[in-house]
Protein backbone atom coordinates (compact mmCIF):
# COMPACT_ATOMS: atom_id res chain seq x y z
CA UNK A 1 0.00 0.00 0.00
CA UNK A 2 2.88 2.31 0.73
CA UNK A 3 3.97 1.83 -2.85
CA UNK A 4 0.57 2.97 -4.15
CA UNK A 5 0.60 5.98 -1.84
CA UNK A 6 4.07 6.83 -3.13
CA UNK A 7 2.78 6.57 -6.69
CA UNK A 8 -0.04 9.02 -6.00
CA UNK A 9 2.38 11.52 -4.48
CA UNK A 10 5.00 11.25 -7.20
CA UNK A 11 6.33 14.68 -8.20
CA UNK A 12 4.77 15.77 -11.49
CA UNK A 13 8.18 17.06 -12.61
CA UNK A 14 9.54 13.50 -12.66
CA UNK A 15 6.71 12.58 -15.04
CA UNK A 16 7.54 15.60 -17.24
CA UNK A 17 11.21 14.63 -17.39
CA UNK A 18 10.43 10.99 -18.24
CA UNK A 19 7.94 12.11 -20.87
CA UNK A 20 10.40 14.62 -22.32
CA UNK A 21 13.16 12.02 -22.63
CA UNK A 22 10.80 9.45 -24.18
CA UNK A 23 9.55 11.97 -26.72
CA UNK A 24 13.04 13.17 -27.57
CA UNK A 25 14.80 9.81 -27.97
CA UNK A 26 12.80 8.49 -30.96
CA UNK A 27 13.36 11.79 -32.74
CA UNK A 28 17.13 11.26 -32.47
CA UNK A 29 17.05 7.48 -32.98
CA UNK A 30 13.81 6.49 -34.79
CA UNK A 31 12.23 3.19 -33.76
CA UNK A 32 10.67 2.59 -37.19
CA UNK A 33 7.23 1.63 -35.85
CA UNK A 34 5.64 2.63 -39.15
CA UNK A 35 2.41 4.38 -40.08
CA UNK A 36 -0.62 2.76 -41.70
CA UNK A 37 -3.24 4.83 -43.48
CA UNK A 38 -6.79 4.67 -42.18
CA UNK A 39 -10.01 4.86 -44.22
CA UNK A 40 -10.66 8.54 -43.43
CA UNK A 41 -7.32 9.76 -44.77
CA UNK A 42 -7.52 7.33 -47.69
CA UNK A 43 -10.94 8.71 -48.67
CA UNK A 44 -9.50 12.21 -48.95
CA UNK A 45 -6.43 10.98 -50.81
CA UNK A 46 -8.57 9.01 -53.27
CA UNK A 47 -10.90 11.98 -53.87
CA UNK A 48 -7.96 14.21 -54.80
CA UNK A 49 -6.19 11.44 -56.68
CA UNK A 50 -9.25 10.85 -58.86
CA UNK A 51 -9.32 14.43 -60.16
CA UNK A 52 -8.18 14.82 -63.77
CA UNK A 53 -5.05 16.90 -64.44
CA UNK A 54 -5.73 20.61 -64.81
CA UNK A 55 -8.53 20.74 -62.23
CA UNK A 56 -8.22 23.01 -59.21
CA UNK A 57 -8.42 22.21 -55.52
CA UNK A 58 -9.11 24.88 -52.92
CA UNK A 59 -7.14 24.80 -49.67
CA UNK A 60 -8.36 26.94 -46.81
CA UNK A 61 -5.54 27.62 -44.36
CA UNK A 62 -7.44 28.18 -41.12
CA UNK A 63 -4.77 27.76 -38.48
CA UNK A 64 -2.01 29.74 -36.84
CA UNK A 65 1.57 28.94 -35.83
CA UNK A 66 0.50 27.34 -32.54
CA UNK A 67 -1.05 24.44 -34.49
CA UNK A 68 1.73 24.22 -37.05
CA UNK A 69 3.23 20.86 -35.93
CA UNK A 70 -0.12 19.16 -36.43
CA UNK A 71 -1.50 20.92 -39.47
CA UNK A 72 1.36 22.16 -41.64
CA UNK A 73 2.35 18.59 -42.70
CA UNK A 74 -1.22 18.19 -44.03
CA UNK A 75 -0.95 21.39 -46.03
CA UNK A 76 2.42 20.38 -47.47
CA UNK A 77 1.25 16.81 -48.15
CA UNK A 78 -1.92 17.80 -50.01
CA UNK A 79 -0.08 20.46 -52.03
CA UNK A 80 2.62 17.96 -53.05
CA UNK A 81 -0.06 15.44 -54.00
CA UNK A 82 -1.88 18.04 -56.10
CA UNK A 83 1.23 19.25 -57.92
CA UNK A 84 2.38 15.69 -58.61
CA UNK A 85 -1.02 15.06 -60.21
CA UNK A 86 -0.78 18.29 -62.23
CA UNK A 87 -3.67 19.83 -60.34
CA UNK A 88 -3.84 23.55 -59.68
CA UNK A 89 -3.99 24.83 -56.12
CA UNK A 90 -5.94 27.85 -54.94
CA UNK A 91 -5.32 28.88 -51.34
CA UNK A 92 -7.18 31.23 -49.07
CA UNK A 93 -7.65 31.60 -45.33
CA UNK A 94 -10.26 32.39 -42.71
CA UNK A 95 -7.66 33.00 -39.98
CA UNK A 96 -5.71 36.22 -40.20
CA UNK A 97 -2.77 34.72 -38.28
CA UNK A 98 -2.46 31.96 -40.86
CA UNK A 99 -1.45 34.14 -43.78
CA UNK A 100 2.28 33.71 -43.14
CA UNK A 101 1.99 29.92 -43.06
CA UNK A 102 0.11 29.74 -46.35
CA UNK A 103 2.61 32.14 -47.90
CA UNK A 104 5.47 29.91 -46.68
CA UNK A 105 3.87 26.86 -48.32
CA UNK A 106 3.22 28.75 -51.57
CA UNK A 107 6.86 29.91 -51.63
CA UNK A 108 8.51 26.59 -50.76
CA UNK A 109 6.46 23.73 -52.27
CA UNK A 110 5.57 24.63 -55.91
CA UNK A 111 9.26 24.99 -56.97
CA UNK A 112 9.84 21.32 -55.95
CA UNK A 113 7.59 20.37 -58.90
CA UNK A 114 8.56 23.18 -61.24
CA UNK A 115 5.18 24.85 -60.75
CA UNK A 116 4.77 28.57 -61.30
CA UNK A 117 2.88 31.09 -59.24
CA UNK A 118 -0.13 32.42 -61.14
CA UNK A 119 -0.28 29.44 -63.49
CA UNK A 120 -0.40 26.48 -61.09
CA UNK A 121 -0.91 28.04 -57.71
CA UNK A 122 -2.53 31.24 -56.41
CA UNK A 123 -2.79 32.44 -52.85
CA UNK A 124 -5.74 34.78 -52.29
CA UNK A 125 -4.88 35.74 -48.71
CA UNK A 126 -7.32 36.51 -45.94
CA UNK A 127 -10.47 38.62 -45.78
CA UNK A 128 -12.60 39.47 -42.78
CA UNK A 129 -16.16 38.13 -42.52
CA UNK A 130 -16.14 34.35 -42.70
CA UNK A 131 -19.64 33.61 -44.02
CA UNK A 132 -19.64 36.67 -46.29
CA UNK A 133 -16.29 35.59 -47.75
CA UNK A 134 -17.42 32.04 -48.57
CA UNK A 135 -20.80 33.14 -49.92
CA UNK A 136 -19.10 35.86 -51.96
CA UNK A 137 -16.65 33.34 -53.39
CA UNK A 138 -19.62 31.21 -54.34
CA UNK A 139 -20.94 34.06 -56.51
CA UNK A 140 -17.68 35.50 -57.83
CA UNK A 141 -14.23 35.05 -56.32
CA UNK A 142 -12.98 38.30 -57.85
CA UNK A 143 -15.62 40.32 -56.00
CA UNK A 144 -14.21 39.13 -52.68
CA UNK A 145 -10.56 39.00 -53.68
CA UNK A 146 -9.95 41.53 -56.46
CA UNK A 147 -6.22 40.90 -55.95
CA UNK A 148 -4.19 38.04 -54.52
CA UNK A 149 -2.10 38.13 -51.35
CA UNK A 150 0.82 39.70 -53.19
CA UNK A 151 -1.39 42.40 -54.72
CA UNK A 152 -1.60 41.04 -58.29
CA UNK A 153 -5.06 41.65 -59.80
CA UNK A 154 -6.74 38.25 -60.25
CA UNK A 155 -7.45 39.03 -63.91
CA UNK A 156 -3.70 39.15 -64.52
CA UNK A 157 -3.19 35.57 -63.25
CA UNK A 158 -3.67 32.91 -65.97
CA UNK A 159 -4.94 30.29 -63.52
CA UNK A 160 -7.79 32.54 -62.36
CA UNK A 161 -9.21 32.99 -65.87
CA UNK A 162 -10.82 29.54 -65.64
CA UNK A 163 -11.99 29.90 -62.06
CA UNK A 164 -14.84 32.31 -61.48
CA UNK A 165 -16.70 30.85 -58.51
CA UNK A 166 -16.70 27.93 -56.08
CA UNK A 167 -18.69 25.74 -58.48
CA UNK A 168 -15.61 25.74 -60.76
CA UNK A 169 -13.62 23.98 -58.05
CA UNK A 170 -14.42 20.29 -57.44
CA UNK A 171 -13.14 20.01 -53.86
CA UNK A 172 -12.14 22.18 -50.93
CA UNK A 173 -9.75 21.02 -48.25
CA UNK A 174 -10.16 23.02 -45.05
CA UNK A 175 -7.27 22.77 -42.60
CA UNK A 176 -8.75 24.03 -39.36
CA UNK A 177 -7.49 24.59 -35.85
CA UNK A 178 -10.92 25.68 -34.62
CA UNK A 179 -13.51 28.26 -35.58
CA UNK A 180 -13.80 29.56 -38.27
CA UNK A 181 -12.91 26.45 -40.20
CA UNK A 182 -14.26 23.36 -41.93
CA UNK A 183 -17.74 23.81 -40.44
CA UNK A 184 -18.10 27.14 -42.25
CA UNK A 185 -17.12 25.48 -45.52
CA UNK A 186 -19.75 22.81 -44.86
CA UNK A 187 -22.34 25.42 -43.86
CA UNK A 188 -21.92 27.75 -46.81
CA UNK A 189 -19.84 26.13 -49.56
CA UNK A 190 -21.38 22.67 -49.38
CA UNK A 191 -24.98 23.33 -48.38
CA UNK A 192 -25.39 26.17 -50.87
CA UNK A 193 -23.01 25.30 -53.71
CA UNK A 194 -22.77 21.53 -53.30
CA UNK A 195 -19.00 21.62 -52.99
CA UNK A 196 -17.12 18.55 -51.78
CA UNK A 197 -15.29 19.34 -48.55
CA UNK A 198 -12.44 17.46 -46.89
CA UNK A 199 -11.01 18.46 -43.53
CA UNK A 200 -7.67 18.43 -41.80
CA UNK A 201 -8.10 19.10 -38.11
CA UNK A 202 -6.19 19.36 -34.90
CA UNK A 203 -6.68 16.22 -32.86
CA UNK A 204 -8.59 18.19 -30.21
CA UNK A 205 -11.42 18.95 -32.63
CA UNK A 206 -11.29 15.74 -34.67
CA UNK A 207 -13.86 13.84 -32.59
CA UNK A 208 -16.44 16.55 -33.34
CA UNK A 209 -16.03 15.99 -37.08
CA UNK A 210 -16.91 12.29 -37.13
CA UNK A 211 -20.69 12.89 -37.43
CA UNK A 212 -20.03 14.86 -40.64
CA UNK A 213 -17.90 12.04 -41.93
CA UNK A 214 -20.50 9.40 -41.18
CA UNK A 215 -23.24 11.42 -42.88
CA UNK A 216 -21.10 11.80 -45.98
CA UNK A 217 -20.81 15.58 -45.65
CA UNK A 218 -17.05 15.35 -45.27
CA UNK A 219 -15.25 13.60 -48.08
CA UNK A 220 -12.31 12.66 -45.88
CA UNK A 221 -10.64 13.59 -42.63
CA UNK A 222 -7.06 14.00 -41.49
CA UNK A 223 -7.03 14.00 -37.69
CA UNK A 224 -4.06 15.58 -35.97
CA UNK A 225 -0.43 14.73 -36.58
CA UNK A 226 -1.38 11.11 -37.26
CA UNK A 227 -3.61 12.26 -40.12
CA UNK A 228 -0.75 14.29 -41.55
CA UNK A 229 1.57 11.27 -41.26
CA UNK A 230 -0.97 9.03 -42.99
CA UNK A 231 -1.20 11.45 -45.90
CA UNK A 232 2.60 11.82 -46.13
CA UNK A 233 2.95 8.03 -46.31
CA UNK A 234 0.33 7.71 -49.08
CA UNK A 235 1.95 10.50 -51.10
CA UNK A 236 5.37 8.84 -50.83
CA UNK A 237 4.05 5.33 -51.53
CA UNK A 238 2.57 6.54 -54.82
CA UNK A 239 5.92 8.14 -55.65
CA UNK A 240 4.54 11.68 -55.66
CA UNK A 241 7.15 13.06 -53.26
CA UNK A 242 10.48 12.26 -51.69
CA UNK A 243 10.46 15.20 -49.34
CA UNK A 244 11.21 14.89 -45.63
CA UNK A 245 8.11 13.75 -43.71
CA UNK A 246 7.97 15.65 -40.39
CA UNK A 247 4.71 14.06 -39.24
CA UNK A 248 5.92 10.52 -39.95
CA UNK A 249 9.19 11.30 -38.15
CA UNK A 250 7.17 12.35 -35.11
CA UNK A 251 4.96 9.26 -34.92
CA UNK A 252 7.44 7.10 -32.98
CA UNK A 253 7.56 9.76 -30.27
CA UNK A 254 3.79 10.05 -30.40
CA UNK A 255 3.31 6.29 -30.00
CA UNK A 256 5.81 6.07 -27.14
CA UNK A 257 4.17 9.01 -25.35
CA UNK A 258 0.75 7.39 -25.71
CA UNK A 259 2.00 4.13 -24.25
CA UNK A 260 3.45 6.01 -21.26
CA UNK A 261 0.19 7.92 -20.74
CA UNK A 262 -1.86 4.72 -20.92
CA UNK A 263 0.42 3.12 -18.32
CA UNK A 264 0.18 6.21 -16.11
CA UNK A 265 -3.63 6.29 -16.38
CA UNK A 266 -3.93 2.58 -15.53
CA UNK A 267 -1.38 2.68 -12.69
CA UNK A 268 -2.85 5.92 -11.35
CA UNK A 269 -6.35 4.42 -11.24
CA UNK A 270 -5.16 1.21 -9.60
CA UNK A 271 -3.25 3.23 -6.99
CA UNK A 272 -6.25 5.48 -6.41
CA UNK A 273 -8.72 2.64 -5.89
CA UNK A 274 -6.28 0.63 -3.78
CA UNK A 275 -5.64 3.52 -1.40
CA UNK A 276 -9.31 4.59 -1.34
CA UNK A 277 -10.47 1.11 -0.40
CA UNK A 278 -7.98 1.03 2.44
CA UNK A 279 -9.02 4.46 3.64
CA UNK A 280 -12.70 3.47 3.61
CA UNK B 1 25.51 18.53 -34.20
CA UNK B 2 25.25 21.75 -36.16
CA UNK B 3 24.14 24.75 -34.12
CA UNK B 4 21.99 27.27 -35.94
CA UNK B 5 23.67 30.55 -36.83
CA UNK B 6 20.37 32.39 -37.17
CA UNK B 7 19.67 34.90 -34.42
CA UNK B 8 15.91 34.42 -34.90
CA UNK B 9 16.20 30.67 -34.33
CA UNK B 10 18.20 31.33 -31.15
CA UNK B 11 15.57 33.78 -29.88
CA UNK B 12 12.78 31.29 -30.65
CA UNK B 13 14.68 28.48 -28.92
CA UNK B 14 15.38 30.54 -25.80
CA UNK B 15 11.72 31.63 -25.62
CA UNK B 16 10.62 27.98 -26.03
CA UNK B 17 12.82 26.98 -23.11
CA UNK B 18 11.42 29.92 -21.17
CA UNK B 19 7.86 28.68 -21.68
CA UNK B 20 8.87 25.10 -20.79
CA UNK B 21 10.47 26.38 -17.56
CA UNK B 22 6.93 26.70 -16.18
CA UNK B 23 6.83 22.91 -15.95
CA UNK B 24 9.44 23.15 -13.22
CA UNK B 25 7.78 26.06 -11.46
CA UNK B 26 6.45 29.54 -12.13
CA UNK B 27 9.31 32.00 -12.61
CA UNK B 28 10.02 35.52 -13.96
CA UNK B 29 11.55 34.20 -17.20
CA UNK B 30 8.34 32.29 -17.96
CA UNK B 31 6.26 35.37 -17.10
CA UNK B 32 8.38 37.44 -19.50
CA UNK B 33 7.93 34.91 -22.32
CA UNK B 34 4.19 34.62 -21.65
CA UNK B 35 3.62 38.38 -21.73
CA UNK B 36 5.81 38.74 -24.79
CA UNK B 37 3.78 36.05 -26.56
CA UNK B 38 0.47 37.74 -25.73
CA UNK B 39 1.74 41.14 -26.83
CA UNK B 40 3.29 39.89 -30.05
CA UNK B 41 0.18 37.84 -30.92
CA UNK B 42 -2.11 40.83 -30.50
CA UNK B 43 0.23 43.16 -32.37
CA UNK B 44 0.65 40.62 -35.17
CA UNK B 45 -3.13 40.18 -35.51
CA UNK B 46 -3.76 43.93 -35.51
CA UNK B 47 -1.13 44.67 -38.14
CA UNK B 48 -2.32 41.80 -40.36
CA UNK B 49 -5.93 42.93 -40.04
CA UNK B 50 -4.94 46.48 -40.96
CA UNK B 51 -2.85 45.53 -44.00
CA UNK B 52 -5.16 42.74 -45.24
CA UNK B 53 -8.60 44.23 -44.61
CA UNK B 54 -8.93 47.74 -43.20
CA UNK B 55 -6.35 49.47 -45.39
CA UNK B 56 -7.09 47.87 -48.80
CA UNK B 57 -10.87 47.57 -48.38
CA UNK B 58 -11.74 50.74 -46.47
CA UNK B 59 -9.02 53.29 -45.74
CA UNK B 60 -7.33 53.32 -49.13
CA UNK B 61 -10.45 53.53 -51.35
CA UNK B 62 -12.26 55.94 -49.03
CA UNK B 63 -9.51 58.43 -48.14
CA UNK B 64 -6.52 57.94 -50.45
CA UNK B 65 -7.84 57.02 -53.88
CA UNK B 66 -9.17 59.87 -56.04
CA UNK B 67 -12.74 60.06 -57.36
CA UNK B 68 -11.43 59.02 -60.77
CA UNK B 69 -10.49 55.63 -59.30
CA UNK B 70 -13.34 55.17 -56.82
CA UNK B 71 -16.77 56.59 -57.60
CA UNK B 72 -18.66 58.87 -55.20
CA UNK B 73 -21.35 56.22 -54.79
CA UNK B 74 -18.80 53.59 -53.71
CA UNK B 75 -17.15 56.05 -51.34
CA UNK B 76 -20.52 56.84 -49.74
CA UNK B 77 -21.20 53.11 -49.45
CA UNK B 78 -17.90 52.66 -47.61
CA UNK B 79 -18.91 55.31 -45.08
CA UNK B 80 -21.54 52.89 -43.69
CA UNK B 81 -19.06 50.20 -42.50
CA UNK B 82 -16.74 52.97 -41.31
CA UNK B 83 -19.46 54.44 -39.06
CA UNK B 84 -20.58 50.99 -37.88
CA UNK B 85 -16.97 50.09 -37.11
CA UNK B 86 -16.37 53.32 -35.20
CA UNK B 87 -19.51 52.66 -33.15
CA UNK B 88 -17.70 49.69 -31.58
CA UNK B 89 -15.23 52.14 -30.01
CA UNK B 90 -18.11 54.03 -28.35
CA UNK B 91 -18.01 51.25 -25.77
CA UNK B 92 -15.13 53.16 -24.17
CA UNK B 93 -17.13 56.42 -23.84
CA UNK B 94 -19.90 55.92 -21.26
CA UNK B 95 -22.11 58.77 -22.57
CA UNK B 96 -22.42 57.25 -26.04
CA UNK B 97 -21.76 53.61 -25.23
CA UNK B 98 -25.31 52.75 -26.35
CA UNK B 99 -24.21 53.35 -29.95
CA UNK B 100 -22.52 49.93 -29.94
CA UNK B 101 -26.00 48.44 -30.30
CA UNK B 102 -26.14 49.47 -33.96
CA UNK B 103 -23.17 47.46 -35.25
CA UNK B 104 -24.08 44.55 -32.97
CA UNK B 105 -27.64 44.56 -34.25
CA UNK B 106 -26.34 44.65 -37.81
CA UNK B 107 -23.93 41.77 -37.25
CA UNK B 108 -26.47 39.67 -35.35
CA UNK B 109 -29.15 40.26 -37.95
CA UNK B 110 -26.86 39.48 -40.86
CA UNK B 111 -25.31 36.43 -39.23
CA UNK B 112 -28.65 35.00 -38.12
CA UNK B 113 -30.25 35.51 -41.51
CA UNK B 114 -27.37 33.94 -43.35
CA UNK B 115 -26.43 31.19 -40.94
CA UNK B 116 -29.74 29.82 -39.62
CA UNK B 117 -30.96 28.18 -42.87
CA UNK B 118 -27.47 26.85 -43.62
CA UNK B 119 -27.03 25.64 -40.05
CA UNK B 120 -30.40 23.91 -40.14
CA UNK B 121 -29.52 22.19 -43.40
CA UNK B 122 -25.99 21.16 -42.38
CA UNK B 123 -26.27 20.37 -38.70
CA UNK B 124 -29.85 19.19 -38.31
CA UNK B 125 -31.36 17.83 -41.52
CA UNK B 126 -28.20 16.21 -42.89
CA UNK B 127 -27.24 14.93 -39.45
CA UNK B 128 -30.69 13.43 -38.82
CA UNK B 129 -30.44 11.75 -42.18
CA UNK B 130 -26.89 10.62 -41.45
CA UNK B 131 -27.91 9.11 -38.11
CA UNK B 132 -29.19 6.09 -39.94
CA UNK B 133 -29.20 6.60 -43.68
CA UNK B 134 -25.48 6.70 -44.31
CA UNK B 135 -24.13 6.42 -47.85
CA UNK B 136 -24.06 2.77 -48.86
CA UNK B 137 -25.73 1.61 -45.66
CA UNK B 138 -26.79 -1.76 -47.04
CA UNK B 139 -23.67 -2.31 -49.11
CA UNK B 140 -21.76 -4.07 -46.33
CA UNK B 141 -22.83 -5.72 -43.09
CA UNK B 142 -20.30 -3.78 -41.00
CA UNK B 143 -21.56 -0.41 -42.32
CA UNK B 144 -25.11 -1.48 -41.45
CA UNK B 145 -23.99 -2.57 -37.98
CA UNK B 146 -22.25 0.76 -37.29
CA UNK B 147 -25.29 2.65 -38.58
CA UNK B 148 -27.54 0.74 -36.17
CA UNK B 149 -25.13 1.38 -33.27
CA UNK B 150 -25.01 5.10 -34.16
CA UNK B 151 -28.79 5.20 -34.31
CA UNK B 152 -29.15 3.56 -30.89
CA UNK B 153 -26.45 5.90 -29.51
CA UNK B 154 -28.19 9.03 -30.76
CA UNK B 155 -31.62 7.99 -29.49
CA UNK B 156 -30.32 6.91 -26.06
CA UNK B 157 -28.15 10.02 -25.66
CA UNK B 158 -31.13 12.22 -26.48
CA UNK B 159 -33.17 10.33 -23.87
CA UNK B 160 -30.49 11.11 -21.28
CA UNK B 161 -31.22 14.81 -21.83
CA UNK B 162 -34.98 14.30 -21.67
CA UNK B 163 -35.98 15.81 -18.35
CA UNK B 164 -39.78 16.08 -18.66
CA UNK B 165 -40.34 12.60 -17.21
CA UNK B 166 -38.61 10.76 -14.38
CA UNK B 167 -36.03 8.29 -15.65
CA UNK B 168 -37.69 5.01 -14.65
CA UNK B 169 -38.31 1.73 -16.45
CA UNK B 170 -37.55 1.78 -20.17
CA UNK B 171 -36.56 5.44 -20.01
CA UNK B 172 -33.96 4.62 -17.35
CA UNK B 173 -32.49 1.84 -19.48
CA UNK B 174 -32.34 4.15 -22.48
CA UNK B 175 -30.81 7.07 -20.59
CA UNK B 176 -28.22 4.83 -18.91
CA UNK B 177 -27.32 3.36 -22.26
CA UNK B 178 -27.00 6.98 -23.41
CA UNK B 179 -24.48 7.63 -20.62
CA UNK B 180 -22.33 4.77 -21.93
CA UNK B 181 -22.31 6.33 -25.40
CA UNK B 182 -21.54 9.77 -23.94
CA UNK B 183 -18.64 8.34 -21.93
CA UNK B 184 -17.23 6.68 -25.03
CA UNK B 185 -17.50 10.06 -26.79
CA UNK B 186 -15.73 11.87 -23.95
CA UNK B 187 -13.04 9.19 -23.90
CA UNK B 188 -12.44 9.60 -27.63
CA UNK B 189 -12.22 13.38 -27.20
CA UNK B 190 -9.76 12.98 -24.31
CA UNK B 191 -7.62 10.56 -26.31
CA UNK B 192 -7.50 12.97 -29.22
CA UNK B 193 -6.68 15.83 -26.82
CA UNK B 194 -3.69 13.88 -25.46
CA UNK B 195 -2.53 13.30 -29.02
CA UNK B 196 -2.89 17.02 -29.82
CA UNK B 197 -0.88 18.14 -26.80
CA UNK B 198 1.83 15.57 -27.49
CA UNK B 199 1.98 16.73 -31.10
CA UNK B 200 2.68 20.28 -29.96
CA UNK B 201 5.42 19.04 -27.61
CA UNK B 202 6.95 16.96 -30.41
CA UNK B 203 6.78 19.97 -32.73
CA UNK B 204 8.78 22.05 -30.26
CA UNK B 205 11.32 19.25 -29.77
CA UNK B 206 11.67 18.92 -33.53
CA UNK B 207 12.43 22.64 -33.63
CA UNK B 208 14.93 22.50 -30.73
CA UNK B 209 16.71 19.36 -31.93
CA UNK B 210 16.50 20.15 -35.64
CA UNK B 211 16.41 23.85 -36.41
CA UNK B 212 18.37 24.97 -33.34
CA UNK B 213 20.80 22.20 -32.33
CA UNK B 214 20.98 20.47 -35.70
CA UNK B 215 20.91 17.01 -34.13
CA UNK B 216 18.08 15.74 -36.34
CA UNK B 217 16.96 16.56 -39.88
Amino acid sequence: MKFFQYLLKIDRRIIYIVMGILVMLPLIKPLGLGVTSGPRATALFDAIDALPAGKTILISVDFDPSSMPELYPMLAGVMRHAFAKDLKVLLCGLWVTGVGLADKAVTEIPPEYGKKYGEDVVYLGWKAGVDAVILGMGENIKNVFPADYQGHPLDSLPMMREIQRLRDIPIAFAISAGTPGYQDWLLFAQSRYGMKVGAGLTAVSAADAYPYLQSGQLTGLLAGMKGGAEYEVMVQKKGYSRAYMPAVAAMDSQSLAHVVIMILVIVGNIAYFATRKRGA
Amino acid sequence: MHLSNSILTWIAAILTIGIFSFLWKDNPFYKFCEHLFVGVSVGYSISLTWYNAVYPDLFNPLFLQPFSAVSLGRKLLLVIPLILGLCYFCRFIPKVSWLIRFPMAFVLGWASGVAIPAYFQTNILKQMQGTFLTPGIFARWDVLLWAIISFIGVICSVFYFFFSKEHKGALKVASETGIVFLMVGFGASFGYTVMARMSLLIGRFQFILGDWLGVIK
